[in-house]
């Protein structure tokens, strides 16, 4: 905008708040000619019908607790069904009398998440710290026996907890190996370098499922007894591997925005290889990636309800499990909506910050 | 300088040592895992080999495109799996595209309610889960009663928790995916032929109306008419094409996702083309259609090409939760044959290498799509 | 976890010498000293046989012959581990380890037997693959299904059944399959198929407590099959075989000479006759001759009862389902179950 006319009236005159400015393109945009009014009109009646219609039936219709289930009809959504299995959906077959602990479990690793959107911990030793002492904490107190508490194996974890565990797990696991595998690919050794590509393409063009199938059911043939770990561990290792041949495309895009340049003035410093990356290039090339880290994220939450299909607890199982009696059979659509709503407020916010960064970075970097 | 050439002898070997360490580390990890596989099948006194798939399966499943039957081999068992997959993958690699164009061209305009309504759109079907969103679906549409409850548009089609049924042309299902492979090709011709967009899609559109016609005139059985139409008979409705449910539901899921997905692509595409651009077009009194079709979408197709090509192997990639729903996908089949007759190994591996190979291609595809699109501007 | 960080550090060298580690596999042996028992679970309720509560335990016929397992070999029931499987994923989850037996409705076949490398228990079931529709349909035999959907569920050998009995009768149908029971049954219930094919005991149960109006439903006359069920292990452990044969033959002992939960220690302390002794473990020779206690019998009948209580409890008078033992009586009340001979 040029500020090259001002005239000394103009300076005055406070500009225009934001709120104004939005309301002026609204009205320009939405009411400036007769075929904008129509489809304003149009649209604007749909969606309000849509919400008017789900409102009602979800709000003002809606049956609420679960000792007035009788009341549930056909015009209202029965949340009863939902006061009644709650905790089955967020904590699987986990040990009623225990569930304080995997409450407290999941708060660790939302805490965990939220602390980490903090730019006061955006260097890689405070996340590295902050995600093992959440994880650490998670485990402790799910599993129990190193507390002094009833121990409880990991068969028994499920529900909301269980995704979070396999998420926490995954990102915590797959973060350094995909760093790992950016770092052979940018490598000048050849078969080094080739390595890495092989692993990163084959996983990318493997549908997940398939991956977490075999690491769960075919891997154990292939190794020895006393590797193979529980089934669970197995699937995370599978699950990191694939997030990390990701992540190392990520990685890969933040290496690229840094000119060569600060590798030789590292070397005609007489810095080594190892110092250089991980004083000067590493804390670059994570602020350049943060967005699309963010983004794998937000995704990798988002893939973990695959494990359903492998016949893991997870809180898409646990909530068909809820609906799973003759009692409850009708109510399968607010139990959906209930597990949809959760998964959408952590994907939608985690993916709005992440909008957030990328704008304020490239408003920065102008 | 000797101390120079000390030093680079000296990152000389230490390459060598790192390299032929990680070749050794390697291959003990895959003569390890070989050896390990080998003891265990002995050890379980499981059967290799691939002589399983001359076998019969001697189960049924939802969906196949060509004919099938119990007594089929676990190799065509497979092989209807793979077709499967690839028609759900490129149904859906050809609605999103679609609908995410047009999505991500709403998220882009300037009209508040347009806008609005696609953001909605966006925003609640991209942060849910494929998987999730395709079971609800799938549990809400197989709700929806029998054939006697089926929900009727204009007596032609209909829609019940069985499936859809649609009027369909009177050849057998194996013309059809021919038809649908030549319709394909077309489309492949016209861009290396580099036609125009809107003159492309014309003469898409005609070409494939008039090889359907005539195929339908020529393959039809004798003495029946062009047109089957579903009717309601006994359990079922008899004629028309009958899409089942599990199909129609992994179809429809996987379009409201991707499109989703696409349209943010389209969107940020859209979004990059300079402003100077678009002004000159508004300069020489275009029309808006004609600025979005003639300046926009070509300039941003650099930028789209890319990405786009990723979410067309995810689409690939995503007809595997079909398994969630019972659509005979080609990992349903494999899971299926694995729980039947056992050969795990080989299965898994036939899998994989499949899905290297329908992945690879699109890649190769993509990549010439690109390169086609960024020689056009020269 | 440990065993993750201590595997990692000497990958190298050890995978070199894979097998040296269990050349000596003996089940029993792994799960005393590992102190639990890990038995199959469902992905969701497979009713009466693996189930969920209310308070999120398992429960069930199955899973209370694993509890009596793990109190015979671990002196303790709830020393097991109920690890959730799939239909497809048990045979797997089986020869990996996962799991030390599959106690989950698991029918004797030739090729389980053979190619998938299993062994099996004497059968402590019997049931026959059936067909239940909907009442409104009219039907009463399969034949009656011609150009309807029937659903099965995926990996099973019911649908196997199902489908070459159809060819068989020459019905043209739709088969849809799903992996795991819960869907099979919300698909039926939501009206996707007209009929599904399952196994008799789970139709009965399902339309028994699962279905509002039981009359809605007919199961239809046809008998596919009559199925022994069993435990399934892992070939190559032969004592391990001899324990679950002889923890099911105990169940049945006692179920014969009356022996319950609640008056096991009476008989203990005053044996009716030889053969009560040696179960309890009054006379020696029970525990020795399987490496185990000689009390293991007991304190198991303490824990879970006897074959009739646990029938009982899980699908018969004492359960919702209120299921008829019919085959699945002792061979004295006319049914087809009966215990090796305890010498």
């Amino acid at each position: 905008m040029a500020m090259t006319d001002i005239t000394p009236a103009a300076v005055l005159v406070a500009p225009p708040s934001r709120f104004e400015i939005a309301r002026g393109r609204f009205l320009k945009y939405g009411f400036g000619s007769p075929l904008a009014i129509a489809i304003s009109i149009v649209v604007f009646a749909i969606l309000g019908w849509i919400a008017w219609s789900f409102l009602d039936w979800a709000v003002f219709n809606a049956v609420w607790s679960k000792e007035n289930v009788e009341q549930c009809g056909e015009h209202g959504a029965c949340w009863s069904v939902i006061d009644a299995r709650h905790r089955l959906i967020l904590f699987g077959t986990y040990p009623f009398e225990e569930h304080w602990r995997s409450t407290l479990a999941a708060i660790a690793i939302v805490a965990t998440v939220l602390l980490s959107c903090l730019p006061a911990m955006w260097q890689a030793r405070r996340l590295a710290i902050l995600w093992i002492v959440g994880f650490a904490t998670y485990y402790l107190l799910m599993e129990g026996s190193l507390l002094g508490l009833p121990q409880v194996t990991t068969d028994g974890w499920g529900g909301l907890s269980l995704t979070l565990f396999l998420f926490a797990a995954v990102v915590l696991l797959g973060m350094p190996m995909g760093l790992g595998l950016a770092l052979m690919r940018r490598s000048e050794m050849l078969i080094v370098k080739w390595f890495a590509v092989i692993i990163i393409d084959t996983f990318r063009s493997l549908p997940l499922v398939t991956t977490l199938f075999t690491a769960a059911v075919v891997l154990p043939l292939f190794l020895p007894s006393w590797l193979e770990g529980d089934k669970i561990w197995r699937v995370i290792f599978g699950f990191a591997l694939f997030f990390a041949c990701y992540q190392a495309e990520v990685f890969r895009g933040g290496f690229q925005a840094i000119p060569k340049g600060q590798f030789e003035a590292g070397k005609a410093l007489g810095l080594g290889y190892w110092s250089i990356l991980s004083q000067i290039v590493l804390p670059q090339v994570f602020r350049h990636a943060l967005p699309s880290t963010i983004n794998m994220v937000v995704v990798t939450f988002k893939e973990t309800a695959i494990v359903t299909i492998i016949g893991f607890f997870d809180i898409l199982a646990s909530g068909k499990t809820a609906f799973g009696t003759a009692d409850w059979a009708p109510y399968y659509i607010e139990v959906y909506l209930f597990v949809a709503a959760i998964y959408w407020v952590f994907i939608f916010s985690l993916g709005q910050y992440g909008e957030y960064l990328k704008g304020r970075m490239a408003l920065s970097e102008r | 300088m000797p101390t120079a050439d000390v030093l680079r002898k000296k990152s000389k070997q230490r390459r060598l040592i790192i390299q032929g360490t990680l070749v050794v580390l390697t291959v003990l990890a895959i003569w390890g895992a070989v050896s390990n596989a080998q003891y265990n099948l002995t050890r379980l006194n499981m059967t290799s080999g691939f002589s399983f798939l001359d076998r019969g399966t001697g189960w049924d499943y939802s969906f196949s495109l060509i004919e099938r039957s119990i007594n089929d081999t676990y190799a065509h068992t497979l092989l209807i799996g793979l077709l499967n997959t690839l028609f759900v993958g490129f149904i859906c690699i050809i609605t999103t595209t679609i609908f995410g164009f047009i999505i991500g061209t709403m998220r882009d305009a300037r009209h508040p309610a347009v806008n609005l309504a696609a953001t909605v759109y966006v925003q609640i079907f991209r942060n849910i889960p494929l998987i999730l969103q395709a079971i609800f679906l799938y549990a809400i549409l197989i709700h929806m009663g029998g054939p006697r409850q089926a929900m009727s548009l204009g007596d032609v089609a209909f829609l019940s928790g069985r499936g859809v049924m649609l009027p369909g042309l009177n050849i057998s299902p194996t013309a059809a995916v021919v038809l649908l492979l030549v319709s394909f090709a077309l489309v492949i011709g016209l861009i290396v032929a580099k036609v125009a967009l809107w003159r492309g899609l014309a003469i898409w559109f005609v070409g494939t109306l008039v090889l359907t016609l005539a195929a339908g005139h020529v393959l039809r059985p004798a003495g029946e008419a062009l047109f089957t139409i579903p009717s309601l008979q006994g359990l079922r409705f008899q004629g028309g094409i009958s899409v089942p449910i599990e199909l129609f539901a992994l179809i429809v899921s996987i379009t409201l996702y991707g499109t989703a997905y696409i349209a943010e692509i389209v969107r940020g595409g859209l979004s990059q083309v300079p402003r100077g651009l678009v002004e000159a077009g508004q300069a020489l009194g275009l029309s808006r259609a004609s600025i979005w079709s003639r300046i926009k979408v070509p300039m941003a197709l650099r930028s789209i090409i890319p990405p786009l090509g990723n979410q067309w192997i995810f689409m690939m990639k995503a007809t595997t939760i079909g398994i969630a729903i019972g659509f005979s996908d080609l990992f349903y089949i494999t899971v299926n044959s694995i729980s039947q007759s056992g050969q795990t190994l080989e299965l898994i591996l036939l899998l994989m290498l499949t899905f290297l190979a329908i992945n690879y291609s699109i890649a190769i595809f993509t990549n010439w799509l690109n390169a086609r699109l960024q020689l056009k501007e020269h | 976890m440990n065993k993750y960080l201590a595997a990692s550090a000497v990958i190298a060298t050890a995978m070199t010498v894979p097998y040296m580690a269990f050349a000596q596999s003996e089940t029993v042996k792994q799960i005393q000293e590992r102190g639990t028992m890990l038995c199959s679970g469902h992905n969701g309720s497979y009713f009466g046989f693996v189930e969920v509560n209310d308070k999120n335990e398992w429960k069930g016929l199955d899973i209370d012959l694993c509890r009596a397992l793990t109190t015979a070999i671990l002196g303790d029931p709830d020393k097991n581990q109920i690890v959730p499987l799939s239909w497809a994923q048990r045979f797997p989850a089986l020869q990996s380890g996962d799991v030390d037996v599959i106690i989950k409705a698991t029918g004797w076949t030739m090729g389980r037997d053979t190619e998938l490398g299993l062994q099996f228990s004497l059968p402590y079931f019997f049931g026959g693959t059936q067909f239940m529709a909907h009442g409104d349909l009219g039907i009463t035999k399969a034949k009656d299904l011609a150009g309807g959907t029937i659903c099965v569920e995926a990996g099973t050998t019911i649908e196997r059944l199902a489908a070459s009995y159809l060819q068989t009768i020459n019905v043209e149908h739709n088969m849809v399959s799903y992996e795991s029971a819960a869907e099979l049954r919300s698909a039926y219930l939501a009206n996707r198929c007209d009929a599904f094919a399952g196994w008799g005991p789970n139709l009965a149960v399902t339309r028994a407590t699962e279905i509002d109006d039981p009359e809605a439903h007919v199961i239809l006359s046809d008998q596919l099959s009559s199925e022994p069920i069993s435990a399934a292990m892992r070939q190559g452990d032969e004592g391990f075989v001899d324990t679950v044969n002889w923890m099911l033959a105990a169940l049945l002992i006692a179920e014969e000479e009356g022996i319950t939960s609640a008056n096991v220690e009476e008989m203990a302390a005053n044996p009716a006759n030889p053969r009560v002794a040696r179960l309890l473990g009054v006379e020696p020779g029970m525990g020795e001759r399987l490496g185990m206690r000689d009390t293991w019998a007991r304190e198991m009948i303490a824990a879970v009862g006897n074959f009739a209580e646990i029938y009982d409890r899980n699908l018969g008078e004492d359960s919702p389902y209120k299921l008829d033992r019919g085959l699945n009586n002792l061979w004295s009340h006319g049914g087809v179950l009966y215990a090796p001979i305890l010498d």
